[in-house]
């Protein structure tokens, strides 16, 4: 019993070094390893899927008269990748990047802006032209109809329903 | 900047300030001064005190309970004095970055130490959920200069 | 698979209480008028002996104009929930207090006058988590409250207590032995403590009013992993299953194995690391970092089951967002062998060390009676001899393929706490082992499913620190109430009793001892009035 405490020394003897040598080499991380998010800018449309998805808000949509900027801001971004699996045209993709140390806070940002179109109707700004060219090619809308904004979408329905029954059963915002 | 590279010629000292977070950072950074990571091969000691340390290595959101504790702490360190915000909690504010009992960050902390006139020389950010011990070992390499920086701030246009 | 029986009496008291009850699934709900609670409560938990978990209100009055409070109770030999609900009046909330009964109920009761304003009468009433200076008329968790609302702090610090008669040392909020921002403060007569006071609820981030606003069911998985950094894959997993249970899904047994073998992956790291810190208290730094290189390879085994060392975030609502394949299946077994073999190797030596040996054995000891009393949670009972596990006596998800033992020691002190936790290492591997072998094919997420209004879970989930409790109110995309209860809650107040008479030099000890987690405790509560509590905690020291 006595003589126990020191065979310590002959666990410590046979595991020999174990200290990485980080950041001299490689770090150790497997294949799975979750780190920042890529955002492709020539896939993206802006449609604010992942930044509904988005836990903590690291994705943001930021609004202005002329441009939607879709905004990343790593210092927030819990690294779940949400964002990867609901986005609808696969424009994020996830590196296993993790060496993002920085001693200023603007380095933490990614800015993806984005251009906007107006309403054909009141000018009202609305979604981005990627947007815009996304919805006229993968759904049964005409080019005319997903240039309206929804405004005036509801109130064209409202006009053509109170002047006479038309059908436009298949109408969505 | 001198006052930046007086701290880099010597050991960085660091008191670990935990300021609400939900653990996982703190653990990373046991992790990280345990054999595998061994950061004390870069001279980083983790203290007991403020008044030792040369950096305090914030955690956590800065809840509103831990507010004047925080700043009684940094206030205790000597100059220059360096905060190394961890996770995304610290750098960020996190996934509770706008409730009603956080205050959301080290931004917003430096805000309020600004106005009672306590100087902080020098900030880095550390992002992750949670820090690797990796990523704060490469974090103390680019204070010391070690590695290069490789995040920057990236805008793209996309027509 | 119920037993008759054991429902039977509980809708027999519910009716004789002038109430009604209802089952569903495992759980018996009982509505009672607020006169009876006290009473209905006491039979519960005196009479048919079982546990108290936690208490919850809800603000119910978009609803039908009331508040309501629910106690949580477990009827372990039975493996049956009990929820006993009352309806109190939505102007002027006030409930009969159950702690003559129940004294583990002092906690969620104060919480839920600080954050609800629901008053309780027969006891005494003190702030518990919302700081000093918030103001008094300002209840978070009330619906009209909205969840970014911060009042302007105030920079106001702790002051220190003071006492005639005994000296008082205070314990943190920063202090070298605690890593999270608590206070403790220990009245000493000489060497030995006579009292602590506790001062907690630094880390109340607000969590449950940021699921009940800002999220969606998907993304409160994320949230409530981020609750703690050690065991928050129990608390994901606690929440996915209470929501799966209120919405009676069926989800793929393959998901719920995937989530048994990470979840005992992160209760050997979890208890490595706590042992790891015990040794380092008892100035064994030896022990402490050879530990850590031990469990480094459990943190790697998680990282490649799940893609992050830490908060793994697979858990979805329906089921698990990563597979486990051949190569990682005999990665795992290939790690696995090697730490038992190491560990074993290891913590025969650790804990033949006179130094660790001698301070373990016989400090901080918490008998069975008052282990009972409080009902503390997990590795704080067994080694109290009290022989609750909830993976065993509630099974969820795959724990009822695999057979497993219970470590249960009756000693009490510090050595049988971590005792018990070295044992539960060995049986987590064997746990590991089984579940992969038994692995069903199949998916691992079930897709388009509903989830309906108004629907209640309650799920128990054995973390490493103890039963963990998650109570959800579904809701309209996201939980309505979604009330959460670590165990670390429910074993701060046993501290008193352990502390009691010790030498202070075994006081940092004795508190990791609990493995305490007060990232889990603190999530919604906000801070405590220091005065009201100075004077309770008087009254407590005989």
């Amino acid at each position: 019993m006595s003589h126990k405490p020191l065979k310590l020394i002959i666990i410590a003897g046979s595991k020999g070094r174990v200290t990485v040598k980080y950041p001299y080499q490689e770090p150790l991380i497997t294949p799975e390893f979750r780190g920042e998010i890529e955002i492709d800018p020539a896939k993206c449309i802006g449609c604010g899927a992942c930044v509904k998805a988005c836990p903590p808000n690291a994705l943001e949509l930021l609004e202005s008269e002329k441009e939607v900027i879709l905004r990343y801001f790593v210092g927030r971004c819990i690294f779940c990748w949400r964002c990867i699996d609901v986005c609808p045209v696969n424009a994020i993709k996830g590196t296993r990047n993790f060496e993002l140390a920085t001693d200023k806070h603007t380095d933490l940002y990614t800015l993806v802006v984005h251009t906007r179109t107006t309403c054909e109707i009141c000018g009202k700004p609305f979604e981005t032209t990627r947007m815009q060219r996304y919805i006229a090619e993968k759904s049964p809308v005409t080019e005319e109809y997903a240039s309206i904004c929804p405004d005036c979408r509801k109130r064209l329905l409202a006009e053509a329903v109170s002047a006479r029954r038309v059908g436009i059963s298949e109408h969505k915002e | 900047m001198s006052i930046k590279s007086s701290i880099l010629k010597r050991s960085i000292w660091v008191f670990h300030l935990n300021t609400g977070s939900c653990n996982a950072c703190d653990i990373e950074i046991l992790d990280a001064l345990t054999p595998f990571h061994d950061a004390e091969r870069f001279g980083v000691k983790l203290v007991v005190s403020p008044r030792h340390a040369d950096a305090m290595l914030l955690t956590g959101p800065v809840t509103a309970e831990a507010l004047p504790k925080v700043i009684n702490a940094i206030e205790a360190m000597p100059r220059p004095r360096m905060i190394i915000a961890l996770g995304s909690c610290g750098c960020g504010g996190g996934i509770w970055h706008d409730t009603y009992s956080t205050i959301g960050g080290v931004n917003k902390l430096l805000e309020i130490l600004k106005e009672r006139g306590i100087v902080v020389d020098a900030v880095y950010y550390v992002p992750g959920c949670p820090i690797r011990p990796e990523a704060l070992l490469y974090a103390v390499a680019l204070i010391k200069g070690i590695v290069s920086k490789k995040r920057e701030m990236k805008i793209y246009k996309a027509e | 698979m119920l037993n008759l029986e054991e429902t039977t009496k509980y809708i027999e008291l519910a009716s004789k209480s002038g109430g009604q009850a209802k089952i569903e699934g495992d759980t018996v709900f009982i509505t009672i008028p607020p006169d009876r609670l006290v009473d209905v409560a006491d039979t519960i938990f005196n009479k048919y002996n079982t546990s108290f978990r936690v208490c919850a209100g809800v603000d119910e009055r978009p609803l039908n104009g009331h508040f309501s409070l629910v106690h949580l109770f477990t009827d372990d030999k039975a493996g049956l929930y009990v929820a006993v609900k009352t309806y109190l009046s939505g102007e002027s909330p006030v409930a009969p207090s159950i702690t003559s009964v129940v004294p583990a109920a002092d906690w969620c009761e104060m919480e839920a006058r600080d954050l609800l304003g629901i008053e309780f009468t027969g006891r005494e009433t003190y702030r518990l988590v919302l700081p000093p200076w918030w103001p008094s008329n300002l209840y978070p968790l009330r619906k009209e409250t909205p969840y970014n609302y911060r009042p302007e702090p105030r920079l106001e610090s702790e002051k220190l207590g003071y006492s005639r008669e005994y000296g008082v040392i205070p314990l943190g909020p920063y202090h070298p032995a605690l890593h999270e921002p608590e206070y403790f403060e220990l009245y000493v007569e000489g060497e030995r403590v006579v009292d602590v006071k506790y001062r907690g609820f630094h880390v109340h981030r607000g969590v449950e009013k940021l699921a009940e606003s800002r999220m969606s069911y998907q993304q409160v998985n994320f949230l409530a992993e981020r609750i703690c950094g050690i065991c928050g894959f129990v608390h994901s997993t606690c929440y996915a299953l209470a929501v799966e249970k209120a919405a009676k899904l069926d989800v793929p047994e393959r998901a719920q194995f995937i989530r048994s073998i990470v979840l005992e992956v992160e209760r050997i790291h979890s208890h490595l690391l706590l042992l790891g810190v015990a040794f380092h208290l008892l100035g064994y730094d030896a022990g402490f970092m050879h530990i850590w290189r031990i469990r480094e390879r459990v943190m790697q085994l998680a990282e490649l089951l799940t893609g992050s060392r830490k908060t793994y975030g697979i858990n979805l609502v329906g089921g698990v967002r990563r597979d486990v394949n051949e190569e990682k299946k005999q990665k795992t077994l290939e790690a696995l062998r090697e730490l038992g073999r190491e560990f074993k190797n290891f913590i025969e030596v650790a804990i033949s060390v006179p130094q660790v040996k001698k301070r373990l054995t016989g400090s901080g000891v918490l008998p069975r009676e008052e282990a009972v009393k409080l009902s503390v949670e997990g590795p704080v009972a067994r080694a109290s001899g009290v022989n609750k596990d909830a993976r065993r006596d509630l099974p969820y998800a795959a724990y009822k393929y695999v057979s497993f033992k219970v470590p249960v020691y009756t000693e009490g002190d510090n050595l049988a706490r971590v005792l018990v936790r070295v044992d539960e290492v060995f049986e987590s591997i064997s746990i590991i082992e089984q579940l992969l072998d038994k692995l069903p094919g199949g998916s691992i997420l079930l897709t388009d499913f509903e989830i309906p209004e108004g629907r209640v879970g309650v799920q128990v989930v054995e973390a490493p620190r103890g039963g963990d409790i998650h109570y959800v109110v579904t809701g309209k995309g996201a939980p309505y109430r979604w009330r959460v209860r670590a165990p670390t809650y429910a074993n701060i107040p046993a501290l008193r009793v352990m502390l009691r008479d010790q030498p202070l030099a075994d006081a940092p000890i004795t508190i990791a001892s609990i493995d305490p987690c007060f990232s889990c405790t603190d999530r919604v509560v906000v801070v405590r009035d220091g005065r009201i509590e100075e004077i309770k905690l008087t009254q407590l020291v005989k």
